[in-house]
């Protein structure tokens, strides 16, 4: 029997609002998915668009990036610089052979524990359905 | 650390006491932060969402020069700041002394929980079998009575309810660390005393708390009671109100006047209730009414025997107090128009729906029905409950309502993607603040209903289903039906306010809050205590937040008055600053292995050996039972002298120990960011839900990939000494108004030089022209102290007729030209205020400058304080609210307005009764205790019309229509008999609001933002609502925005505030935690200076290279990543680190 895929997921959240949130989701022991490996940064206005391609091309089967609601950035305006990074990396990861709906960026609150949680589960599921990231078998050291 | 000697007590750490005491600390002062609830945050850890921006931002609150002197984190999880000594489940129970010189005396509750070792696992709550209302939630849902009193505090200690408690002790046996305390044994020397005539309660009650372990004695009379108490000691006598011999509260003052400490607790029948809250102040601890069951009674009896033992006294000495203990809202149930709370399950409080969307709320954010969990489609809101309402004796208005409703509405909008309908039921909206009318337009173009009505009463649908809301509309008697309706519910004064008013002889408003003095937001007549907060009245955040830096101001001014020094006191070097930058990574891994759990899970050897492959890893230690403090203090004993540069510690609960990352740090000599505690396990290993052992290989691999994901981290941080900047100790303060001189003597309070500089040729700005305040206060004598007290101020330099004429620098290290010409001076600052005030806007409406009967509130006021005013010969006086303002393109309130219109009427009709006033209004801008004038206005017979901008009043001018009228025509629409009435008047007072002046160029010399309608633009509205985001550079009053002359000067002194805390060093630290730039890869783009939020970057002149503000920067890393070149290096977050960091997270394990 095939062993059931498990995709692998980075995600790139931001120290005030989705990491606390993420840590709230454990600390209220919300089950979900293992498949997540969290990076903490202090703002996603900081996650560069190669972090997420060096991910892609490691081989992550997703990538999330996840901060304040807009208005709430803890710096004034970095989650709308994310967000503008966010819509035209998109548009060049497909170029890349990489479906754009891996990448994904959503506004987590730090105390929507519950919506992190639905959000990791939805992305599993979803990825799961895409199937694994072809990169993965390209880059061969 | 720099420190500075002096300390003050901060009552209440919600968002007020938190603001004050974040000031204070920064300041240098340690403050003792003290809180009756177990947590901090106040009513803010249950709002997810503020008005105006619908989000939270409560972080903004943090230091932002200087940061690293506070946790930077959620302050939902919690403030660890180096001089707040946070005290939680406590309560002031006596201040005694004078200004400078207090001692309070602090009741610490027991909680029976042992912080030092409570994880945060929660399955003691999981065990607990009894289930209460949760306050927190507003009694949405039920918790346990064993509870983590806020979902996201760290570290997530538990406590216990003691009112709720039974003891069953199943909390103590599944407790993994020992960390509940609640031992029988000492039960049996707490020794009650029964004193009632009746012998089957003296039966019952022996036989419950014997059963329990207490030591129970019985008396059948008062005699014999008191008898009892003089031959031996007791702990707690539950006495009879009415004894056969003699009166309870008798025996009460005789018992207690044997035993002093004795806790007598009243126990009465229904009917004598009244006589038992007598004896509360007599002495008595309690009552209870009887009959009491075993589940109500135990719980009692363990609280006053838990409170005995273990409530622990402690004295604080402190310089000076400011009370924030907030307020309480109205209890709808109380009221004579329940509308139907408390009947219908889907009636709920603005609190109550605050939970109900709340993600850590009872339904996890979902918008649904607390009856039936159904979505919710429809929702009304209705204002007004317990506010603005004789009947219900309140006659204020609870200032925060209109704009919660609204931003519950937008939410619930928001949530329900646009298909839920929401009403809100209205009076006035007041939307008194600058962007608030903006906010309620958003509100209305999103599909936010509004009805200006009065409900009648919220009553069950015919069908069961819903509520039926039933108002009068100017159409007649109406009907809606809704799924869920919010009351949006007054409030009511602190609990405590009466407490402290007779403890320390403060004032009581006529509603009972504590009243501050005239002029003042903050100062009571008690010197040296402050007021902060909604104490004095309910505040929304940013008038809150302006209110505790006021009162922090008036605090650090006291202790410095009294001797608190303000040289800094700098500690030893202690490995804090130790840059280990340049060395090698050396890592120390800590792992705690819990006993020998870890092993039943995971094959250590694997992992000791995967994770020493790692060069960077120098050592691995297992240690064991972090989570005691033996288990800690071994752990720290193991570091000394250990040859590494970083620590990482990995255990199960890594928040609960996130706090104590400087206790690692100061052991082993390295600064706290060398320091990181991970997660290695998921925490339903050890919270029951352990693994397989067949899945071994996995568990050991995941807890692997989180050592190397945390060692990646460790390696790339950058984390050099901070920098230290040398500070220029004086202030500039532009604008000579009521503002200005307050700050002024605000700053010079504190021993710095302050520079002046008013355009005028005398100080006063406004004041100069106003006679009195609506409250009567004499405005002229006021100004007359002020002025003269600056002019006595040796420390002040008044420079009239001047402005700055140039100015350059940034915070810390301003340096200006004041004056012009040969009188021009140059100064060296180290902050900047600008306080340049407003003035009365221009207009052009309703027949403005057509005729002189026609004249502003100004023109009104001057001529009327120059007695060119005859009511007498006057008979009709009209009067029209916001001309040109509250629409585009001045779309904001003036607040100033409303008031002076009050005032004026009211003096008019005080002179002549026979005249007649007419105020034609948009919404009364009556906000706070001010309501009670606009009631007196209406029982004095002045005629209020309100109006609407579609069909505003209009105005016809003598011999404008040729007609050869003499008077003044006024045409506006009454609503309420829904026809056009014509007025004449022989005066029309245009209240045409504020417009600012601020000057634009010094705004932008300082890289300072101006607001759209020429404000000065906060770095936060709502947290920080004095500054810019150019570090350093302040305003207050009618720069801010339009405001009162006790709100002008309390943001004067909440600027001032923040301005000594610049330059009350010679040095400013900078963070270390920042971004450098390496001008060998910097190619000169200069895309990072426009990225940057907070200007701190700008092109060297002289090098032409890209320079970094180091106390501007806060690290968001924004010009990493705008940069092509990679020249822009992070502190933490380096691309370096991200890469291993991504490396580490995809590798193979």
């Amino acid at each position: 029997m095939e062993e059931e895929f498990e995709p692998t997921i980075i995600a790139f959240v931001c120290n005030w609002c989705t990491y606390t949130a993420a840590d709230l989701a454990g600390t209220s022991r919300l089950v979900y998915p293992p498949n997540v490996r969290l990076i903490r940064v202090m703002c996603t206005g900081m996650v560069d668009p190669k972090y997420i391609i060096k991910a892609f091309l490691e081989g992550a089967d997703a990538v999330l990036v996840s901060g304040c609601h807009p208005g709430d950035c803890h710096y004034i305006n970095g989650n709308l610089k994310a967000r503008r990074r966010m819509r035209l990396l998109k548009e060049v990861l497909s170029v890349f052979g990489i479906e754009p709906e891996r990448l994904r960026l959503t506004w987590i609150g730090a105390s929507d524990g519950i919506e992190f949680a639905d959000t990791i589960k939805e992305m599993v599921a979803q990825v799961k359905r895409i199937g694994p990231n072809a990169c993965k078998h390209q880059t061969v050291v | 650390m720099a420190e500075k000697s002096g300390s003050a007590l901060v009552i209440g750490a919600g968002i007020s006491g938190l603001r004050s005491a974040i000031d204070l600390a920064e300041t240098g002062y340690h403050v003792f932060l003290v809180d009756k609830a177990p947590h901090i945050g106040g009513i803010l850890e249950q709002l997810d969402h503020q008005f105006p921006t619908n989000r939270c931002g409560m972080c903004k609150l943090l230091p932002a020069v200087e940061p690293d002197q506070a946790s930077q984190q959620c302050l939902r999880r919690g403030l660890f700041h180096g001089n707040i000594e946070i005290l939680a489940s406590a309560e002031v129970m006596d201040i005694s002394g004078e200004a400078g010189n207090f001692c309070a005396t602090l009741h610490q509750h027991p909680t029976l929980v042992d912080p030092n070792r409570c994880m945060g696992c929660g399955q003691c709550a999981e065990a607990c079998p009894v289930e209460v209302k949760d306050t927190f939630n507003a009694g949405l849902s039920t918790r346990k009575a064993i509870y983590q009193p806020a979902p996201q505090a760290l570290p997530g200690t538990h406590v216990i309810d003691l009112s709720a408690c039974t003891h069953c002790g199943e909390c103590v046996s599944v407790c993994p660390t020992g960390a509940i305390r609640m031992a029988a044994a000492d039960r049996k020397k707490f020794k009650i005393l029964v004193a009632d005539e009746a012998s089957s309660v003296r039966e019952q009650l022996q036989t419950l708390m014997a059963g329990e372990g207490f030591l129970v004695d019985t008396a059948e009379s008062g005699e014999a009671a008191l008898e009892k108490l003089k031959s031996e000691a007791f702990h707690l006598v539950l006495l009879d109100i009415k004894m056969p011999d003699m009166e309870g509260v008798d025996v009460l003052k005789e018992a207690l006047a044997v035993q002093p400490s004795l806790q007598v607790v009243m126990t009465t029948a229904c009917a004598a209730v009244q006589s038992a809250v007598e004896s509360i102040k007599a002495g008595a601890a309690d009552y209870l009414v009887k009959p009491f069951s075993e589940d109500f009674l135990l719980p009692q009896i363990y609280r006053f025997y838990e409170e005995s033992g273990k409530g622990r006294q402690r004295e604080l000495s402190v310089g000076a107090v400011i009370i924030a203990t907030g307020c309480r809202y109205f209890n709808p149930a109380e009221g004579k128009d329940i509308f139907g709370y408390g009947l219908y399950p889907d009636v709920v409080t603005h609190l109550a729906f605050e939970r109900l969307i709340s993600g850590t709320g009872p339904f996890g954010g979902r918008l649904v029905r607390p009856s039936d969990r159904r979505p919710v489609n429809k929702i009304a809101w209705i204002q007004c409950v317990g506010s603005r309402d004789l009947q219900t004796d309140s006659d204020f208005c609870s200032s925060i309502c209109c704009m919660s409703a609204v931003k519950e509405a937008m939410l619930a909008r928001e949530i329900g993607g646009g298909q839920v309908e929401t009403v809100i039921f209205h009076m006035d909206l007041r939307v008194f603040e600058k962007p608030f009318q903006q906010y309620l337009d958003d509100a209305k173009r999103s599909g936010v209903r509004f009805q200006r009505c009065r409900v009648h009463s919220v009553a069950c649908s015919e069908d069961g289903a819903r509520l039926a809301i039933r108002y009068v509309d100017m159409d007649g008697a109406r009907e809606a039906l809704f799924d869920l309706v919010v009351l949006s519910v007054g409030q009511r004064p602190a609990e405590d306010a009466e407490k402290f008013s007779e403890m320390l002889g403060l004032e009581l408003n006529p509603w009972g809050y504590l009243a501050p003095r005239p002029f003042s937001l903050t100062e009571t007549s008690a010197p040296g205590v402050f007021l902060g907060g909604a104490v004095s009245g309910l505040t929304d955040i940013n008038d809150a937040v302006i209110r505790a830096g006021a009162a922090a101001c008036g605090a650090s001014k006291a202790i410095h008055k009294s001797g608190g020094s303000l040289e800094t006191v700098e500690s030893a070097d202690d490995g804090r600053d130790r840059d280990i930058n340049r060395e090698e990574p050396n890592i120390l891994v800590i792992l705690c292995v819990c006993g020998d759990r870890l092993k039943a899970l995971i094959d250590m050897d694997v992992l000791l050996d995967r994770i020493q492959t790692e060069p960077a890893v120098s050592q691995c230690l297992e240690v064991d039972g972090l989570c005691s403090p033996d288990g800690w203090a071994k752990m720290l004993e193991e570091l000394k002298d250990k040859p590494v540069n970083r620590i990482l510690l990995a255990t199960c609960a890594a928040n609960a120990y996130a706090h104590r990352r400087l206790e690692i740090a100061d052991a082993a000599g390295l600064p706290e960011a060398a320091v990181q505690i991970k997660d290695v396990f998921p925490s339903d290993w050890f919270a029951g839900g352990a693994p397989a052992k067949e899945q071994t290989p996995y568990n050991t691999g995941y807890v692997e990939r989180c050592l190397k994901l945390a060692i990646a981290g460790l390696k790339g941080i950058h984390w050099g000494p901070a920098e230290k900047i040398p500070v220029y100790q004086s202030a500039l303060i532009i604008g000579g108004g009521i503002a200005g001189m307050t700050a002024a003597l605000a700053i010079a309070g504190h021993g710095f030089r302050v520079d002046l500089v008013e355009k005028a040729e005398q100080l006063g700005g406004n004041l100069n022209w106003l006679g009195r305040t609506i409250d009567g206060a004499d405005v002229a004598e006021r100004l007359q102290t002020t002025v003269s007290r600056v002019n006595d101020n040796s420390l002040i330099h008044v420079h009239l007729n001047s402005t700055v004429a140039d100015i350059r620098g940034s915070v810390g290290r301003f340096q200006s030209t004041i004056g012009e010409g040969k009188n021009a001076q140059t100064g060296h600052h180290g902050a900047v205020l600008l306080a340049t005030g407003g003035v009365e806007g221009a207009t052009e409406s309703y027949g403005y400058g057509k005729s002189p009967a026609v004249m502003t509130q100004k023109a009104f006021e001057t001529a009327r304080s120059e007695g060119r005013i005859d009511p007498a010969a006057l008979s009709s006086v009209a009067m029209i609210q916001c001309v040109d303002c509250r629409e585009p393109p001045r779309n904001y309130c003036s607040r100033v307005c409303c008031l002076s219109s009050l005032k004026h009427a009211m003096y008019l009709k005080e002179q002549n009764p026979d005249l007649s006033v007419y105020i034609l209004y948009r919404d009364m801008m009556t906000p706070g205790f001010y309501e009670t004038y606009y009631t007196q206005a209406r029982r004095k017979g002045i005629i209020f019309f309100p109006y609407t901008p579609e069909a505003k009043p209009e105005v016809v001018v003598p011999g404008q229509n040729g007609d050869g009228a003499s008077r003044l025509r006024i045409r506006a629409n009454d609503p309420i008999i829904g026809q056009s009435v014509e007025i004449e008047a022989d005066l029309l007072i245009l209240a045409t609001g504020i417009t600012p002046v601020l000057p634009g160029d010094l705004m932008s010399k300082l890289r300072a933002e101006v607001d759209e309608h020429g404000f000065f633009k906060e770095a936060d509205f709502k947290w920080r609502p004095v500054e810019s985001l150019a570090a350093g550079v302040f305003a207050c009053g009618l720069a801010l925005s339009p405001r009162l002359i006790d709100e002008s000067m309390a943001s004067a002194e909440a600027a001032a505030m923040r301005a000594v805390r610049m330059i009350n060093r010679q040095y400013l630290t900078a963070g270390r935690k920042i971004a450098v730039v390496r001008h060998s890869l910097c190619s000169g783009c200069q895309l990072c200076i426009s990225a940057c939020p907070y200007g701190a970057r700008e092109i060297d002149p002289e090098f032409g290279r890209i320079e970094v503000n180091p106390l501007k920067c806060q690290g968001c890393g924004a010009c990493a990543a705008i940069c092509p070149n990679s020249a822009t290096v992070l502190a933490e977050g380096s691309e370096t680190e991200m890469f291993e960091m991504i490396d580490a997270a995809m590798g193979p394990v």
